[in-house]
């Protein structure tokens, strides 16, 4: 039987001074990193409201697509990490495809954002980006594309104003939100919400952020920064690295009637799936849901687990249900490699058989 | 050979070290040639900016790079025999929690520990309370200064409340910490079974990585957690309000607008703009009826004079009676507008 550990002395000086090395010169590479920018691929706004956009992004021909389609992301993070970089970008891709894409960007509330409800942007902001996109298009109905919290809004969206969405796509969306797995859901069942958003007002991003973080506090905060130190010396992959954090850190604080709302309603009383949530004095029943729906979700997603997502399959209306397991996690379903071989082709066949 | 091994091991930390502060004091010029106005800015410099923040960002590493300092302190690779007690060792020089490192380092201004808030109230009332601590809050209180003695055996109640609280948080991460070490062992143990062996300093800290992430995920799922964690949150809130209240009342003192007052002022202006735009699709549809209302009369209008007038006098509708049918019509629908009005000429024609 050999030893588990063979940890020879020369060899774990070596690491070290190899590490310390690494270091050093890299840091002379951060010194001088400009930050980094996004695809920024071309688009036009179509439409504007308080602090939300609503743009149509710009391929190299025109779409083929005759439905356009609408991104809704969720209120925190931002809509750019479907178009983080050039080549990593689910935007270029699907509009590489021919389908016609506009993005719904909700921009930062403030403290007059503060008693924003989940009616003012489901029944509200929503419902005019909607016909803004159908106005702009000349159509009745379009497709909704709508991740995480984004996909939950689309989902309640599409039961109480089906008649303007012809297909709804979710990603990555929260639909069961007591699931054993989901951590953030436990840890919001004891949470007094009221309280909470009385005493702090809108939720700051960094405080979120901070949760996030503690849902893996080592891998997301130690190991991948030692990582970093592998690829320091490489100025293409550090700037995609610096991408992904402006990325994640650069978040909008929570509106606080909606963060509340949101906690109460779907956390903490799981009511989108027990059939009696009410927004805006809407019912919002998901077997009202009688468009083709096409549920994509992560394997390996800690942030809504597999089955949060899969959930839906048993409470939609539609006949035409289409899932797909993605082998990644929350965000590498966007930008991973095999994200952009796999998820915007799916996406465009997916379309192309019911525009 | 004894002593060549352990003049190996010296020159080996000593090496370490070396390194460590190097780049250590690498970090510190950065950071203080950071500041856009120099050293002499430094006066003006709120407390915990630049030098902090690039702590902070730097903090992972420093974790990483205690760990590298702590294997090497703890003779890890000097003896094959017994790597349980190399590890034991190891985890010593970490203080025992490499797990609440983590934690620690991303502390941040939003997430900040009420631990520091306690000690800043503390420090910013000390004459109010010599020698009482928390008993502060059993006092009865009585006289002109009443209320505002309530409010601060109310807030210290609350602090005393969260630390507790804090205190039960911490715990259970102190416990994830001791099973992530343990679950490391079983980890390494598991591939003295295997032909696998952990030949570097990253890949045993890969290894202690998962097996932490694993019980840490374990408990943060756990009942008790989510107790400890939903009631420290509270106990959170509890005090930040109180706090406010506090602030509140100095503000009116000064003649300031409050917190509470901004508030309710967002909430009354959004509770108006929601009844404003609540009121204009009922508008829009009451407008429409009006028009089609006004456009029904116009046809009765026209049809009663088609049916009294001599057919001598008729005459086809005035242009700026059709103008206006016309424009009543557009309204409500171009193309109905068009054929309606084709329709109400035609009928008049045909009479004539």
């Amino acid at each position: 039987m050999q030893p588990p550990l063979r940890l020879d002395p020369a060899a774990l000086m070596g690491e070290i001074a190899a590490f310390q090395r690494k270091l050093a010169a890299g840091m002379d590479n951060l010194k001088h990193q400009l930050e980094p920018e996004y695809a920024n691929t071309p688009r036009e706004l179509v439409y504007r409201e308080d602090k939300l956009s609503v743009w149509r992004m710009k391929g190299q021909g025109k779409p083929t697509a005759t439905t356009p389609t609408l991104i809704v992301y969720a209120l925190v993070n931002t809509v750019w990490m479907t178009d983080l970089q050039e080549d990593r970008s689910m935007v270029r891709n699907l509009l590489e495809q021919g389908e016609d894409v506009y993005l719904l960007d909700w921009g930062y509330p403030d403290a007059a954002d503060r008693w924003l409800t989940l009616d003012d942007y489901i029944n509200g902001y929503l419902d005019r980006c909607v016909d803004a996109v159908r106005k702009s298009a000349g159509v009745e109905a379009i497709n909704l594309l709508g991740i995480c919290q984004g996909g939950t809004f689309s989902l309640c969206y599409t039961a109480t104003h089906g008649e303007k969405v012809k297909n709804l796509i979710t990603m990555v969306t929260p639909v069961d939100f007591k699931t054993p797995d989901n951590m953030l859901s436990s840890w919001s069942q004891h949470l007094d919400v009221d309280l909470f958003v009385d005493t702090m007002g809108n939720i700051p991003a960094e405080l979120l952020n901070w949760v996030y973080l503690t849902l893996k506090p080592v891998r997301l905060n130690q190991q991948k920064y030692v990582g970093l130190v592998d690829i320091l010396d490489n100025p293409k992959e550090l700037q995609n690295f610096l991408r992904m954090e402006r990325w994640i850190f650069d978040s909008p604080d929570q509106a606080g009637e909606a963060f509340r709302e949101f906690i109460k309603e779907f956390y903490q009383q799981n009511k989108l799936i027990k059939g009696d949530l009410i927004i805006g004095g809407k019912p919002v029943d998901l077997g009202m849901i009688t468009q083709p729906v096409l549920n994509i979700f992560a394997e390996q997603d800690h942030l809504v687990p597999p089955d949060a997502s899969r959930a839906l399959e048993k409470h939609v209306g539609s006949t035409d249900y289409t899932q797909i397991a993605f082998k990644g996690g929350h965000i590498g379903i966007y930008v991973s490699g095999r994200a952009q071989r796999e998820v915007p082709p799916a996406i465009h066949q997916w379309l192309s058989t019911r525009n | 050979m004894a002593d060549q091994a352990s003049d190996f091991l010296k020159d080996y930390q000593a090496m370490a070290q070396q390194s460590w502060d190097a780049w250590t004091r690498y970090l510190q010029q950065q950071t203080a040639s950071a500041g856009p106005f120099g050293a002499g800015a430094a006066a003006f410099t709120p407390a915990g900016t630049s030098d902090d923040l690039m702590a902070r960002s730097m903090a992972a590493l420093k974790g990483y790079g205690d760990w590298l300092q702590g294997a090497v302190s703890s003779g890890m690779g000097q003896g094959p025999a017994d790597w349980q007690q190399s590890l034991q060792s190891l985890f010593s020089t970490l203080g025992g929690q490499p797990f609440a490192h983590a934690f620690a380092s991303i502390d941040s201004e939003a997430a900040k520990s009420f631990g520091q808030i306690w000690q800043s109230w503390m420090q910013a009332n000390p004459q109010g309370m010599p020698g009482m601590k928390f008993d502060v809050e059993h006092m009865a209180a009585f006289g002109y200064t009443r209320e505002r003695q309530r409010l601060q055996q109310a807030l210290a109640a609350a602090m005393q409340d969260y630390l507790e609280w804090s205190g039960k948080y911490q715990s259970l991460i102190q416990r994830a910490n001791n099973e992530g070490f343990e679950r490391l062992q079983l980890k390494i143990a598991e591939l003295t079974e295997s032909s696998k062996q952990v030949e570097s300093l990253k890949a045993l800290y890969d290894l202690w990585v998962d097996a932490a992430e694993e019980a840490y995920a374990k408990i943060a799922l756990s009942e008790e957690f989510r107790h400890a964690y939903g009631e420290m949150v509270n106990a959170q809130g509890r005090m930040r309000r109180l706090q406010q209240q506090q602030l509140d009342a100095f503000c009116r003192d000064m003649g300031m607008p409050t917190r509470n007052e901004v508030t309710s002022l967002g909430k009354r202006m959004h509770e108006l703009r929601r009844e404003v735009r609540g009121q204009r699709p009922a508008q829009e549809g009451d407008e429409v009826a009006a028009l089609r209302a006004e456009v029904a009369a116009l046809k009765r209008q026209l049809a009663g004079k088609a049916e009294t007038a001599k057919p001598a006098e008729k005459k086809a509708p005035s242009r700026s009676g059709k103008r206006a049918m016309d424009e009543a019509l557009d309204v409500r629908h171009p193309k109905a507008s068009s054929v309606a009005a084709r329709k109400t000429v035609a009928r008049g024609v045909k009479r004539k």
